[in-house]
């Protein structure tokens, strides 16, 4: 594809860390975490923030290949009504949680800008921080959505590969690589303090990935200097539609990648979901990971009631509650932290 | 004089410290008590009032006779800053507030700017306003001047363990001020807050050393003590440093009085 930005494509901006990702790297994976575990440490101390997501709705306009929320699925689909939203979020603050993130689809009439706004509105009622992983916006979105409340948006680019990308996303507004790949910088634009970016690994080479998912924060750090950046590592679970991911990662290389991004990016806040297993998640914890989804309903809603019939994004691996998760914590003297945020800071950020 | 005095209060620790970074709040408490401190700073978004077991403020105030300080981290201007002080004064009802501006979460250092703005404002509002601030003379002398009670450059960066990095700048503060200088950030280990007390610090706070210590209690302690041995060391009068060897015999005391 011609018009690739520079930063991704000059492979200096992460030669630094390239080394540690090979496959013939000489550094023992044991080194890496034990510088990674130091830098955490000192930088973060024994400390994990904890959020939960709420998928407001299921309907979608794009086609994605590996998505339980595609179009062309049998996928049951609905929206919270506000009253809903409302009541999801009285039952996470319940649960404890003050820091929520707000999903939905690729826009629809049923999701449109306006629904997520006025969701936004509603959590900010209730929750001090409110980040939304939704579809791409323009900068009058998401400073209006900065003006709601909201803090922090997360966009996945999927996939760094733009052939890639192009096959894998068979239609919809989600199809324009460059399109997803410019919506972080919208965001921060706008005055969005956070932005949380990744890659969905499984899709292509992971190394690969790696390396470009980097230099991608790597370049939004350098150019907008008030950013707060966050990295997540969302590997290919089961869902709806059976795809199978073409490039497997195991749990090697991605404790491999976690432990690299640390000491490539000290500063940054590395984020783990349950979509991983309880038994690498509380190895990751206090190693590199410094933020981490608890508790987390992946179908619209269910945090008042499941809906057997409803099918989530993607399948929890982990399912411990809250206490469960937070003694896990415990037991490795880290401070499970439910609430880092006041909504005094709330705003879009200062030019 | 052996206490510390900040505005009209006076402690007899000159260790602060910070709170955010520990393993479980009991070990938190745990290093108050070792370190001997009567001066914490609590992030006002970790006061948690509908969460008592998460909330840092709540278990503070079990400490008799500790006083809080709270502090602004997250806010990114001034703006934010003071509001986020105004509403830290109503909750924990302390006179105190450490100003604490940094605009780029990553690194985290602090924004002189915006941090000269918000403590003016909050100086003329009647609070004790300590900034947290790059380890700059002229801004230190200006916050001076804007009615700051004290001022805390820091060492090296939050969390990196650099210790006195910015030891030469930090002189020049401690030189011209007539406030407490205080370094706060940066320092890894008990002999670099001595090294700061022998330069001149009125105090030291630390946070990551201590919480990031296998044994933080007994860390704390051992600051406790480096503080107090630079305090006394200074007081006691540390021999200047000289360019070229003097005898502990002076070579020409058979000259006799010579002047």
């Amino acid at each position: 594809m011609n018009g690739l930005p520079n930063w991704l494509t000059d492979e200096k901006g992460s030669a630094d860390i390239a080394p540690l990702l090979a496959p013939d790297s000489p550094v023992s994976l044991e080194s890496l975490a034990a510088e990674a575990k130091a830098i955490t440490l000192r930088r973060f101390g024994r400390t994990m923030s904890l959020y939960a997501p709420l998928y407001l709705s299921n309907y979608c306009s794009s086609g994605c290949v590996y998505c339980g929320y595609a179009s062309d699925r049998k996928t049951l689909r609905r929206r919270l009504d506000f009253q809903e939203v409302e009541r999801e979020l009285e039952c996470m603050k319940t649960m404890g949680i003050n820091d929520v993130l707000l999903l939905t689809g690729e826009r629809t009439s049923d999701a449109s800008f306006d629904y997520l706004r006025r969701c936004v509105d509603i959590a900010a009622t209730l929750m001090p921080k409110i980040s939304v992983e939704a579809f791409p916006m323009d900068i009058n979105e998401y400073r209006a959505l900065a003006d709601s409340g909201c803090t922090g948006i997360t966009i996945y680019q999927e996939t760094y590969d733009p052939d890639q990308y192009n096959m894998l996303h068979r239609w919809g507004p989600k199809k324009n690589f460059l399109d997803r790949l410019e919506t972080p910088e919208r965001a921060l634009q706008a005055g969005i303090k956070t932005v949380g970016v990744g890659a969905l690994l499984g899709l292509y080479q992971p190394e690969k990935e790696a390396l470009k998912l980097l230099r991608h924060v790597r370049h939004l750090c350098k150019t907008y200097w008030k950013a707060g950046l966050s990295v997540s590592f969302p590997r290919m679970r089961p869902q709806t539609g059976g795809y199978q991911p073409p490039f497997p990662v195991t749990d090697s290389f991605l404790a491999r990648m976690i432990f690299a991004f640390r000491i490539g990016l000290p500063d940054v806040e590395l984020a783990l979901s349950t979509r991983e297993s309880p038994r690498f998640r509380d190895g990751m914890a206090g190693l590199a990971i410094t933020r981490m989804s608890i508790a987390s309903r992946t179908t619209v809603g269910g945090y008042i009631e499941q809906n057997n019939d409803e099918k989530g994004q993607f399948e929890v691996h982990d399912d411990r509650n809250v206490e469960e998760f937070c003694f896990a914590l415990q037991e490795k003297n880290i401070e499970p932290v439910f609430k880092n945020w006041e909504p005094v800071y709330n705003g879009p950020c200062s030019e | 004089m052996n206490e510390l005095q900040i505005g009209t209060h006076t402690f007899s620790s000159r260790l602060i410290l910070g709170t955010g970074k520990f393993g479980n709040v009991q070990s938190m408490l745990d290093a108050i008590r070792a370190a001997g401190t009567e001066l914490v700073t609590v992030a006002l978004r970790r006061f948690n009032r509908e969460q008592v077991e998460h909330d840092l403020f709540a278990a503070l105030s079990t400490i008799e006779g500790l006083t809080l300080m709270p502090n602004t981290s997250g806010a990114s201007n001034a703006q934010e800053a003071v509001r986020a002080a105004h509403i830290s004064r109503e909750l924990s009802g302390s006179p105190f507030i450490k100003v604490e501006i940094h605009p780029n979460p990553q690194h985290l250092m602090p924004d002189p700017i915006e941090t000269y703005e918000a403590s003016r404002i909050l100086a003329s509002e009647g609070f004790l306003v300590m900034p947290y601030i790059p380890a700059d003379p002229v801004l230190a002398k200006r916050l001076e001047d804007a009615g700051c009670a004290s001022v805390m450059p820091l060492g090296s960066a939050i969390g990196s363990g650099h210790g006195l990095a910015t030891a030469e700048m930090i002189k020049l503060i401690i030189r011209e001020s007539s406030i407490p200088v205080i370094v706060d950030a940066g320092l890894r280990s008990p002999s670099e807050a001595c090294a700061a007390m022998e330069m001149g610090c009125e105090a030291v706070l630390v946070n990551s050393a201590i919480a990031a210590a296998e044994n933080p209690a007994e860390m704390a302690s051992a600051f406790n003590d480096a503080v107090k041995a630079g305090l006394k060391a200074r007081d006691a009068g540390i021999m200047p440093k000289s360019g070229s060897a003097v005898a502990t015999s002076p070579l020409t005391s058979f000259l006799g009085k010579t002047s």
